[in-house]
């Protein structure tokens, strides 16, 4: 049903969308564009790939079969990173390093666990739209399973 | 300006509420995304100042955008999202087990159980049922204990 | 030092999940584990007392002025003495009556590990409720002890008696125990403190010392089974004996008055108080004690039993004064030994030969003399005879009684002998006369604890010293001053001996006269089940039950009309709202600048779609309009001077945009077909509803953004304070930094809603 142009399109579109998504998510600080934007992103590359090649193609892709497990890491970082700072003196979420102090730079992107913070949320959000897309895909192959069972 | 806004606002959310009362499950969804998009525009628009976007190096002596109410819509938008998917896969499980997506079928399911549930006199649904056969007279306990 | 408090209470505490941890390895190490426990908290306790007693006093939510205050005073050690002690005690009794339990019911042994977890929670909350100083964390505590004890009394889930009595104790001690934390904030309200030593000297006698301590004391009183809220502890019955045994005679009831010891240096300020007391506990003892004589079921007879006897202690606190207190204490300590005997007696005795009625046994001495012997002195002590601790009990409780006068004295002697009937008619009724049914051998575990409880009661007759040094450092933290009393045998004509020479007559003689007044008797437990309190309970819960099904039928009849009634009060409330408040400068029209026109033109088609979703027939013509004014409201958050809110909505429109087809994928043509093709009926109310919705929504948005920006906002803070936080985008600041919590609350729902869509869209069609 998909014809060549649309699969190499697509194909070739997976990595450039991984990275923009990865940009995002580092030029989140400083430019507009955050943790969440960036999951988006990263899943509509995904979601393409599932929409084109079907399911069992674009679960070759390495974490698209955890995707939930994803989901549930990025929640668990986000909730070390908040309650690490409570075991070092700070209250919750406090952010290191600490207003004032340097910070490490490569390029523009900056070394601080707000950054991570977003990793998570990233993760997350990654997680929850191709969980969600997949489990909605799943079904289908399902129900067009027991309609059609040849 | 404020007044356009508010009525945009007004006819998104009567859209929803329009939406919400009718019988199609799917209409009602609709309505609930309609809603929580008039919310976050409410969320926007009641922001302090409207200008430039809040991103440094700020523009000198413009106005620059509350940035306080974007965050908050920003949240508004993903959960209200999350709550349509939720909504939706509630509706297809709907569907899979009446058949339907008409909230009259779902609700004449719903009182048809309750009824079921009425007459298989489930014992614990209402404890002082106990009481009525209770009260034979004589020395004995008023009660069968079990132990 | 800390370690005298912390030791025992964090033994204590810990029991629980040690338990849960060696259910995993059997069910047989979980009885063991828990014995130890108790018998290492138990010594701990003692270790702690002889060291002096210690307290602990943290700071535990400074804002709220809440303190985690425990000490381990005489009040405190007492209850925890008994708490562990006794849990020791039914723990060994119940690792062998358990397994026998389940067996009867035909469920597996496993459950068993629950059970010796509730157990042992109850045990450690009992402690930390004993030594709890501070009002709210005694709410706390209270409440545990409730809630563990709701499982322990429907532990036979499938019997419908045991999950309507543990219902019904856990309503009414968990209601009372709202008005705990009424009276708790009442006084902090006026003092600024929960800690009741603070509160003992700064509260004064007047109207809200009266309030809440009447409160407080109310709470205290239906978790001990006072008229009139005594009537769960009857049905409570229901539950294992080792639950009754432990929790019903000497733990959850205990509590309550351990309550009014606790608070006691405030009751006492009060007269009304006191006197409300010694009503309440006079009642009790008589309610009490003659519907235990009329009682043929073994556990019925020993509850009513334990109501009559913790009347003997709410009078004795309403009489007040050294005897009073200490009185008090004292009594708890032996009721708790005897009375937790003769539930396990009851317990081993229906195990052996399968009635649970009196009228069942009889006889039982020679088959079972160690048994015998050992309920034989807790009976004993129960009703009071000399050589057991019962004597000195009643000695105290006579003692107090005089100090008011000869009333009350006549009182105290008549609800001493309607005790010893009882208590013989229990013990005599099992033991004496003829064998009426089949014994079986009873294992040692089952016996042997009622023989050491038993022999304890004998030991106190003998060397009273111990026990009623417990009672007097318990009495005097809560008379708030040193207690001195003595109690020993004298062998003279003071009145004490003479009020217990006739109450032993008077007992007597009730036992031999029965036939005259059983008659009467009956009756006034027949009168009471008419029109005491629990018929009014069992009335309110069916009238809540009966409100509920009318509601919920209107509700579930035509669910539209919900979300309809929802929407047009809201509108007229909103209306007349705006009516009847000045609007004189609320409503500003705002000017139009240049630089806006570009946000006017996307909030035009933006509303136009809205409307347009109104009116579409198809489903995934409405799934796309529905998305396109997403996208168009993405371009006004855009023209609003927010990249990053513009962002996002663009890409969540777009999979919510997949979610919907990829939703309407799912479902079939047919049953979507015919959604678009009914009729459209009460179209007209549907508008009318929408209109009023939209019309107060209208105003309401309006005024609001009329109003005037405020000058020094968070907002301001937050753009200042960025380069601070090295960002440069002020939002992403908010989001991960600033307001960082926000965004964990939001990430987790999200991780939840995935959780429910990926379970519910698992699992395929039904048919």
């Amino acid at each position: 049903m998909t014809s060549v142009m649309t699969r190499t399109v697509a194909r070739l579109l997976l990595l450039p969308t991984l990275v923009t998504a990865l940009a995002i998510l580092v030029k989140g600080y400083t430019q507009p564009g955050d943790g969440f934007s960036a999951g988006v992103v990263a899943a509509l590359g995904v979601l393409l790939q599932l929409m084109v090649f079907g399911r069992e193609e674009a679960e070759k892709i390495p974490g698209v079969r955890q995707a939930g497990t994803l989901a549930f890491v990025g929640l668990l970082a986000a909730l070390v990173l908040a309650v690490v700072p409570l075991l070092l003196g700070d209250p919750l979420l406090t952010h290191y390093p600490s207003p004032g102090s340097g910070v490490l730079h490569f390029g523009t992107l900056e070394f601080v666990t707000a950054v991570l913070f977003d990793c998570a949320v990233f993760l997350l959000v990654f997680g929850f739209v191709v969980g969600t897309v997949g489990a909605i895909s799943r079904a289908i192959e399902a129900a067009d399973r027991e309609e059609d069972p040849s | 300006m404020i007044l356009i806004l508010s009525a945009v606002i007004a006819v998104v959310f009567g859209s929803g509420a329009f939406l919400i009362l009718q019988r199609d499950l799917f209409r009602v969804v609709v309505g609930i995304v309609l809603i929580s998009n008039a919310a976050n525009l409410f969320i926007i628009s009641a922001g302090l100042t409207r200008g430039e976007p809040p991103i440094y190096p700020l523009l000198e002596g413009a106005t620059i955008a509350d940035p306080l109410v974007q965050a908050m819509a920003l949240t508004a938008i993903v959960i209200s999202s999350s709550v349509a998917a939720l909504l939706l896969s509630l509706v297809y499980r709907l569907y899979v087990a009446h058949d339907s997506v008409d909230i009259e079928d779902v609700s004449a399911a719903e009182v048809r159980e309750a009824e079921a549930l009425e007459r298989d006199e489930d014992p614990g649904r209402d404890p002082e049922r106990e009481e009525e056969p209770r009260g034979s007279p004589g020395d004995v306990g008023l009660r069968e204990d079990t132990r | 030092m800390a370690s005298p408090v912390l030791l025992p209470l964090l033994l204590a505490l810990l029991a629980a999940p040690a338990v849960l941890l060696a259910g995993t390895f059997g069910v047989r190490s979980a009885a063991p584990t828990g014995a130890a426990f108790a018998a290492l908290a138990f010594g701990a306790t003692l270790w702690g007392w002889m060291s002096g007693g210690g307290a602990v006093d943290l700071a535990w939510a400074p804002s709220w002025d809440l303190r985690l205050h425990l000490e381990l005073d005489g009040l405190a050690t007492l209850y925890a003495l008994l708490a562990t002690g006794i849990g020791f005690a039914v723990l060994a009794y119940s690792s062998r009556y358990l397994p026998l339990h389940l067996e009867h019911q035909g469920r597996p042994a496993s459950d068993g590990v629950g059970f010796y977890f509730f157990i042992l929670l109850f045990m450690g909350s009992m402690v930390g409720l004993a030594m709890a100083q501070d009002l709210i964390l005694l709410f706390v505590f209270w409440d545990l002890t409730a809630i563990a004890s709701y499982y322990l009394i429907g532990f036979d889930r499938q019997d419908a008696e045991s999950r309507a009595s543990a219902l019904m104790a856990l309503l009414v001690t968990g209601v009372t125990a709202v008005l705990l934390l009424i009276g708790a904030l009442l006084l902090y309200a006026a003092h600024g403190t929960f800690s009741v030593p603070e509160l003992a000297e700064r509260v004064g006698p007047g109207p809200l010392l009266t309030t809440a301590g009447g409160l407080i004391a109310v709470a205290g009183l239906a978790k001990s089974a006072q008229v009139p809220l005594h009537f769960w502890l009857p049905r409570a019955m229901a539950a294992p004996t080792p639950v009754s045994a432990y929790l019903h005679s000497a733990a959850m009831v205990a509590a309550g008055v351990l309550l009014l010891g606790r608070v006691y240096p405030l009751l006492q300020k009060s007269e009304v108080l006191l006197d409300s007391l010694l009503i309440v506990g006079l009642l009790s003892m008589a309610v009490g004690g003659i519907l235990a004589l009329t009682r043929d079921v073994l556990k019925q007879l020993l509850a009513y039993s334990t109501i009559s006897q913790y009347g003997y202690v709410v009078v004795m606190y309403g009489l007040g004064g050294e005897y009073g207190a200490v009185g008090a204490s004292f009594y708890v300590l032996a009721h708790a030994l005897c009375k937790s005997a003769l539930f396990l007696t009851a317990g081993a005795v229906t195990e052996a030969t399968g009635e649970d009625r009196l009228s069942g046994v009889g006889g039982l001495r020679r088959p079972m003399p160690l048994l015998a012997a050992g309920s034989g002195a807790a009976a004993a002590g129960l009703a009071a005879l000399p050589l057991t601790v019962g004597f000195f009990k009643d000695e105290l409780f006579f003692a107090a009684a005089l100090e008011r006068g000869p009333v009350f004295a006549g009182l105290a002697v008549l609800g001493a002998a309607l005790t010893f009937a009882y208590a013989w008619r229990f013990w005599g009724g099992i033991f004496t006369g003829d064998q009426v049914s089949e014994a079986k051998r009873m294992p040692g575990p089952l016996v042997w604890p009622v023989v050491a409880l038993g022999g304890l009661a004998l030991f106190g007759g003998i060397f009273v010293g111990p026990y009623l040094g417990l009672a007097l450092a318990a009495g005097s933290d809560s008379l708030g001053a040193p207690a001195s009393v003595s109690a020993a045998y004298h062998l003279d004509a003071r009145p004490e001996n003479l009020m217990a020479l006739g109450t032993y007559a008077l007992g007597g003689l009730i036992v031999v006269a029965r036939p005259l007044w059983v008659g009467m008797a009956l009756a006034l437990s027949r009168f009471g089940e008419r029109v005491g309190p629990e018929r009014l309970y069992g009335l309110t819960l069916r009238g809540l039950n009966a409100l509920s099904d009318v509601v919920h039928r209107a509700e579930a009849r035509d669910l539209r009309s919900r979300v309809a009634a929802i929407l047009l009060p809201g509108g007229v409330l909103i209306g007349i709202g705006i009516l009847v408040t000045p609007t004189a400068g609320t409503y500003r029209v705002g000017e139009v600048r240049l630089q806006d026109v570009p946000l006017l033109l996307a909030l035009v088609p933006l509303a136009v779609a809205a409307l347009t979703t109104t009116i579409t027939k198809r489903h995934v013509t409405l799934a796309l309009v529905l998305s396109s004014a997403g996208f168009m409201l993405a371009l006004v958050y855009a023209f609003f001077g927010a990249p990053d809110v513009a962002l996002v909505a663009v890409l969540v429109e777009t999979v919510l945009t997949l979610l919907f087809l990829g939703t309407l994928r799912l479902i079939p043509y047919r049953v979507l077909h015919r959604q678009a093709e009914l009729p459209t009926e009460k179209r007209l109310r549907k508008v009318f509803f929408a209109t009023v919705a939209g019309a107060s929504t209208f105003a309401v948005v309006w005024a609001t953004l009329s109003r005037p920006a405020v000058e020094n906002s968070v907002a301001k803070e937050h753009l200042r304070l960025t380069p601070d936080a090295h960002a440069k985008d002020t939002v992403t600041a908010i989001l991960a930094d600033f307001r960082g919590l926000d965004t964990m609350g939001e990430i987790s729902v999200v991780a939840l809603v995935l959780l429910a869509v990926v379970t519910l869209l698992r699992g395929g069609r039904l048919r």
